[in-house]
C-alpha cells in the first residue's frame, strides 16, 4: 500500500469516528424512539464505514468481514426489529429522565474529557486515525451513562447497542490486525443475541407490568 | 504399531469423553447406556493405566510426553498436556481405580434400572473420570484449573444424583459451597505463583517459590494448604467429606474416596515440591501437624459411625492425614538439607496415597454391594451377610486388613516406611523436629490401632453373627461384574502389599525428577525380597517372607489336631445362651456398644449426649418401655462452622440492602466501578 492510502485512510477514520460521537451526543438528548433507531443506524454505517476504509487502505480483510456483519445486523436488522417493536407497543416518547437532558449534556461532555484523558497514553500506539481510542471509550461511557439514565427498556437495549459500537470501534483502532476475527465474532452475536432477548423480554415487561419501564422491575424482588 | 504413553493417554481421555457422549445419546435406553458407558470408561481406564505404567516402568531415561489439546481453536490459550512422572503416578491411580469401578459399576447401575437415569448417571461418570485424568496430566494453569472445576462440577452432579433425598441436596450444596472456596484459594494462590513467574506453563513455574519474596511464598503455601487441603478433607476443612460420601452413589463415593481427594494430594505436592522451592521450617510442621490431628480425629470419629459408608467417609479423613504426615517429614528434610530423607517421606506419603485409593475404593465398593443387596446403609440393621455373600464378605475383610495395616497387605508397608521416615527425623539437630517427629511417631500408632478396632467393628457388625433386619436376612451374593471390580482391588492390595521394593522402583522416576535423589536401590536388599531403611538402626520388613511364613504355619495346627486331637469324639450342640429360649439379634453386640469404651475414654472430645427415658408400670424392676438415644455431633460443626454460618447470614442480610432490585441502581454501580477503575488506569 502505497503511504499516502493510508493517510488518506487515517484522516476519513478520524472523520468518521468524529461523527459517530456526534450522533452519539444527539441520541442522549433526543426523546423520541423512532428518531434514536435511526441515529443509531447511522451510527453503525459510520462504523461499518470505518471497518470498509481499514480493510482497504491497510490491506487487512478480515475486517472486511466485520462491516459486512455490521452492516446487516447493525444498520438493517436491529435497527428494524426495534422500530418494529415500537409500533407494536405504540409508545413514543421516552418519559422523565432520571437526570434531565441539559444536566446529561453536560455529564457527557465531562465523560468525554475523562476518555481523552484516559486514552492519551495509548494514543502512540493507534496504528488509524488520532484519538480514535478516545472517541470509543466515550462511545462506551456514554453508552453506559445511557443505560443508567432512561428508563424504558427498548433505549436500554439501544444504548447497550452503541456501547458495544464502542467496543467495536476500539478493537479496530488500537489493533487492526491483532484482536482474532473468532473473538469479533464472538462479540458480535453475542450482542445480537442479547437484543433478540431484550427484544422479546421488553415485550413481556410490558404485558406484564403493563408498563416499559423497568424502574418496576423491584418488584419482582422477593 | 508402537504403543507410546502418549498415544495411550489420548486414547484414555478420548474415550472418556465418547463414553460421556454416549450416555447423553442413551438416555432413555438404560440398558444399552449401562453397558457402553461403563464399558467404554473401564477401556479407558486400562488405555490410561498402561500409559502410566509405560511412562513409569522406563526409568528416569524416559522422555517427557507433550501435546497440546484443541491447537488451533483460541488465540493466546494454550491447552497443553504434560505426561511426567508425578502425572503419570497419579494417572495410574485414576485409571487403575476407573478400571475397576467401571466393572463394578456395570453391575451396581443395574440397582437404578427404573428408578433413575442410568444414561446420565454413566455420562456424568465418564465426564468425572475424562476431568480428573486432564487435571492430573495438564501442563499449564489454563488447563489445570479448567479441568479442576469441571471435575468440581461433574462430581457434585453425582453426589446429587438422588436428589429426591433432602439429606442428599443439603450434602451437594454443600459440598458444592467447600468446592467453591477451595477454588478461589488455588486461583489466588496460582496468580501469586503467575506474578513471578509471567508464564502459565507448568515448567516456567519450576522453582518459581525462589524468585519471590518470602511473605507472598509464604501466604502462597497458605492458600494452596486450605485450597488443596479442602479437596483432600484435611481436619477442620473436612465436613464436607462425611456428608457427601455416604449419599453419594457407591460407585461415585469409591472414585471420590480413591481418586478425588487424592486430587487435593497431587496439587499440593506438584506445588510444594515442584514450584515453591525450599521450604521453610515452619511449612513441614504445619502440614505434619495438620497431618497428625486429621489422623487422630479421623478414626475417632470413624469409630463412632454406624453408617457404613460415613465411616469410611472419616476413615479417608485419617488415611489423608497419614499422607499428610509423610509429605510433611519429606518437606522438614528438605529444609534441613537431607534429600535422601526427604524422598523417604515423599515415597511413605505417596505410596500410602496409591494403598488408599486402592484399599478404600474397595472398601467403599464393599460397602455398596452391601447396600445393593441390603437397601440400607446402617451397621445395626446388618449382621450375618458373610454366609449370604461370602466373595464379597472375603473382599471387604482383604481390604479392612489393608487399612488396618497389618501385614502383609499394602497398608503396612506404607505405614512401616512413614514411621521410618518419622523416627528418621529424631536424628537431627533441628530441636523443633526432635520433638515433633516422636510425638507424631506416636499419635501414628494410636491412628493404627484405632482404626485395627474400627474395622473390627465394621466387619464384625455387618458380616458376622445373625442378621438384624429382614434385609441383612434376604440378601444376596451380587453380580459377577461387580465381584470383578472388588476382586481387582482387593488383588492390587495384595501385589502393592508383596512386593513393595519393586513398586518403589516404579517411584524412582518420580523422586528423581522432583527431588532429584532414587531410593530404590537403598531400599531393596536381598534382590528385592526385603524392604529395607537408610540407616542400619531403621530395621527391615519383608512382606513377602512374613505371608510365605504364614503360609508355612498354617498345616501347623492341622498338624497338631491330626496329631493329638483325630480320634477324638467331635460333638455338635447350640450355642449356650444363659438359659434363656435362644438366641436372638437382639442380643447381638451392637456398633454402639461396641465403641463405647472408647467413646467414654475420649468423653472429652466426644461430648457424647445420652438420654434414656423409662416407663414403669408399678416397680423400676418392671420397665414397661425403655427408650435410649444417643448421638455425638462434631465438634467442628459446632465451634466453627455453624458460627460461621450464622455470621455469614446476618451480613449477608445487611449486604443485601444494595440488591435494591432496581436495575438502573445495578447499572450504576457498573457504571462507577468501570469509572473508578478507568482513572485508577490512569
Amino acid at each position: 500500500m502505497p503511504a499516502n492510502a493510508s493517510e488518506t485512510g487515517s484522516r476519513l477514520i478520524t472523520l468518521l469516528a468524529s461523527l459517530m460521537l456526534v450522533l452519539q451526543l444527539l441520541v442522549v438528548v433526543q426523546r423520541m424512539l423512532i428518531t434514536n433507531i435511526r441515529l443509531f443506524a447511522l451510527q453503525s454505517l459510520l462504523l461499518a464505514s470505518i471497518a470498509t476504509v481499514v480493510a482497504f487502505a491497510y490491506g487487512a480483510w478480515h475486517v472486511l468481514v466485520i462491516a459486512v456483519l455490521t452492516l446487516i445486523g447493525k444498520v438493517l436488522f436491529l435497527p428494524w426489529l426495534l422500530e418494529r417493536l415500537v409500533r407494536r407497543i405504540k409508545i413514543e416518547q421516552e418519559l422523565r429522565p432520571f437526570v434531565n437532558m441539559p444536566a446529561s449534556m453536560l455529564i457527557c461532555g465531562a465523560l468525554t474529557v475523562l476518555s481523552y484523558v484516559v486514552a492519551r497514553p495509548f494514543t502512540a500506539l493507534e496504528r488509524l486515525g488520532s484519538n480514535t481510542l478516545g472517541v470509543a471509550i466515550t462511545l462506551l461511557l456514554t453508552g453506559f451513562f445511557l443505560m443508567i439514565n432512561r428508563r424504558k427498556a427498548l433505549t436500554q437495549v439501544l444504548a447497550l447497542l452503541t456501547t458495544e459500537n464502542g467496543v467495536i470501534l476500539a478493537a479496530i483502532a488500537l489493533t487492526t490486525y491483532g484482536i482474532p476475527l473468532i473473538v469479533e465474532l464472538a462479540i458480535f452475536f453475542d450482542v445480537v443475541v442479547a437484543v433478540m432477548v431484550l427484544g422479546i423480554l421488553v415485550f413481556r415487561i410490558r404485558e406484564s407490568f403493563d408498563s416499559m419501564d423497568v424502574s418496576k422491575l423491584n418488584e419482582l424482588k422477593w | 504399531m508402537n504403543l507410546t504413553p502418549a498415544m495411550l493417554l489420548l486414547v484414555s481421555l478420548c474415550g472418556y469423553a465418547i463414553g460421556a457422549a454416549g450416555g447423553m445419546l442413551l438416555l432413555r435406553r438404560e440398558r444399552p447406556a449401562n453397558v457402553w458407558c461403563f464399558g467404554v470408561a473401564a477401556l479407558s481406564g486400562l488405555s490410561g493405566l498402561l500409559a502410566a505404567l509405560l511412562m513409569l516402568a522406563g526409568g528416569t531415561g524416559t522422555g517427557i510426553p507433550q501435546f497440546e489439546l484443541f491447537r488451533p481453536l483460541l488465540p493466546y490459550i494454550h491447552f497443553s498436556v504434560r505426561l511426567d512422572a508425578l502425572s503419570a503416578f497419579f494417572l495410574l491411580i485414576v485409571s487403575l481405580l476407573g478400571l475397576a469401578i467401571s466393572l463394578f459399576s456395570l453391575g451396581y447401575a443395574k440397582g437404578f434400572f427404573g428408578r433413575k437415569n442410568v444414561g446420565v448417571l454413566g455420562a456424568l461418570f465418564n465426564a468425572l473420570l475424562l476431568a480428573t485424568t486432564t487435571m492430573f496430566v495438564a501442563g499449564d494453569l489454563w488447563l489445570f484449573l479448567i479441568a479442576w472445576e469441571l471435575m468440581a462440577l461433574t462430581a457434585f452432579c453425582l453426589v446429587s444424583f438422588e436428589h429426591e433425598k433432602a439429606e442428599t441436596r443439603k450434602a451437594g450444596v454443600l459440598y458444592f459451597i467447600m468446592s467453591h472456596i477451595d477454588a478461589g484459594c488455588i486461583i489466588l494462590g496460582f496468580l501469586l505463583l503467575f506474578q513471578a513467574s509471567g508464564d502459565y506453563s507448568f515448567t516456567s513455574l519450576h522453582d518459581i517459590g525462589a524468585k519471590m519474596s518470602p511473605g507472598k511464598r509464604d501466604a502462597a503455601f497458605l492458600l494452596f494448604l486450605v485450597g488443596f487441603g479442602i479437596k483432600a478433607g484435611i481436619v477442620p476443612l473436612h465436613i464436607w467429606l462425611p456428608a457427601a460420601h455416604p449419599v453419594a452413589p457407591s460407585n461415585v463415593s469409591a472414585l471420590m474416596s480413591g481418586v478425588i481427594i487424592k486430587t487435593g494430594i497431587y496439587g499440593f505436592t506438584r506445588v510444594c515440591f515442584d514450584f515453591l522451592g525450599t521450604p521453610p521450617l515452619w511449612w513441614g510442621v504445619t502440614v505434619l501437624t495438620v497431618g497428625t490431628i486429621s489422623a487422630v480425629l479421623g478414626v475417632l470419629y470413624a469409630l463412632m459411625e454406624h453408617d457404613l459408608k460415613r465411616l469410611l467417609a472419616y476413615h479417608s479423613i485419617e488415611n489423608i492425614g497419614i499422607i499428610l504426615m509423610g509429605l510433611g517429614a519429606a518437606l522438614m528434610f528438605l529444609h534441613t538439607g537431607h534429600p535422601l530423607l526427604a524422598t523417604l517421606g515423599l515415597i511413605a506419603g505417596l505410596y500410602h496415597t496409591i494403598n488408599h485409593a486402592t484399599f478404600k475404593g474397595l472398601l467403599f465398593l464393599g460397602a455398596g454391594a452391601v447396600l445393593h443387596a441390603t437397601h440400607t446403609r446402617n451397621m445395626e440393621e446388618m449382621g450375618g451377610l458373610i454366609k449370604r455373600m461370602p466373595q464379597t464378605a472375603f473382599f471387604f475383610l482383604v481390604g479392612a486388613v489393608a487399612i488396618s495395616a497389618l501385614p502383609p497387605l499394602n497398608g503396612f508397608v506404607s505405614e512401616w516406611l512413614t514411621y521410618q521416615a518419622l523416627l528418621q527425623g529424631f536424628g537431627t539437630t533441628e530441636s523443633l523436629m526432635r520433638l515433633i517427629f516422636p510425638l507424631s511417631g506416636a499419635m501414628l500408632a494410636l491412628t493404627g490401632a484405632l482404626a485395627a478396632a474400627c474395622f473390627v467393628k465394621a466387619f464384625g457388625i455387618t458380616f458376622l453373627a445373625q442378621p438384624r433386619s429382614a434385609h441383612a436376612e434376604h440378601a444376596h451374593e451380587v453380580s459377577l461384574t461387580m465381584r470383578l471390580g472388588m476382586g481387582l482391588l482387593a488383588a492390587v492390595c495384595v501385589v502393592l502389599g508383596l512386593f513393595p521394593t519393586q513398586f518403589v522402583r516404579l517411584l524412582d522416576p518420580l523422586t528423581q525428577q522432583i527431588i532429584g535423589q532414587q531410593l530404590s536401590a537403598q531400599l531393596s536388599l536381598a534382590n528385592g525380597l526385603v524392604l529395607g531403611s537408610l540407616t542400619a538402626k531403621g530395621g527391615t520388613v519383608s512382606t513377602l517372607g512374613l505371608a510365605s511364613m504364614a503360609l508355612c504355619l498354617l498345616p501347623i495346627p492341622f498338624g497338631l489336631w491330626w496329631v493329638f486331637a483325630r480320634k477324638t469324639k467331635v460333638r455338635r450342640g447350640p450355642t449356650w445362651d444363659c438359659g434363656q429360649r435362644g438366641l436372638t439379634p437382639r442380643m447381638e453386640y451392637t456398633a454402639t456398644g461396641f465403641s463405647k469404651p472408647i467413646r467414654m475414654v475420649f468423653k472429652a472430645l466426644f461430648q457424647p449426649h445420652r438420654e434414656v427415658q423409662r416407663e414403669y408400670d408399678f416397680s423400676p424392676y418392671f420397665a414397661k418401655n425403655l427408650r435410649f438415644e444417643s448421638h455425638v455431633e462434631e465438634v467442628f460443626e459446632r465451634r466453627i462452622y455453624r458460627p460461621a454460618r450464622i455470621l455469614i447470614l446476618r451480613a449477608s442480610r445487611r449486604i443485601r440492602t444494595l440488591q435494591a432490585g432496581s436495575v438502573h441502581a445495578y447499572l450504576l454501580y457498573i457504571f462507577v466501578t468501570l469509572l473508578a477503575l478507568l482513572l485508577f488506569a490512569s
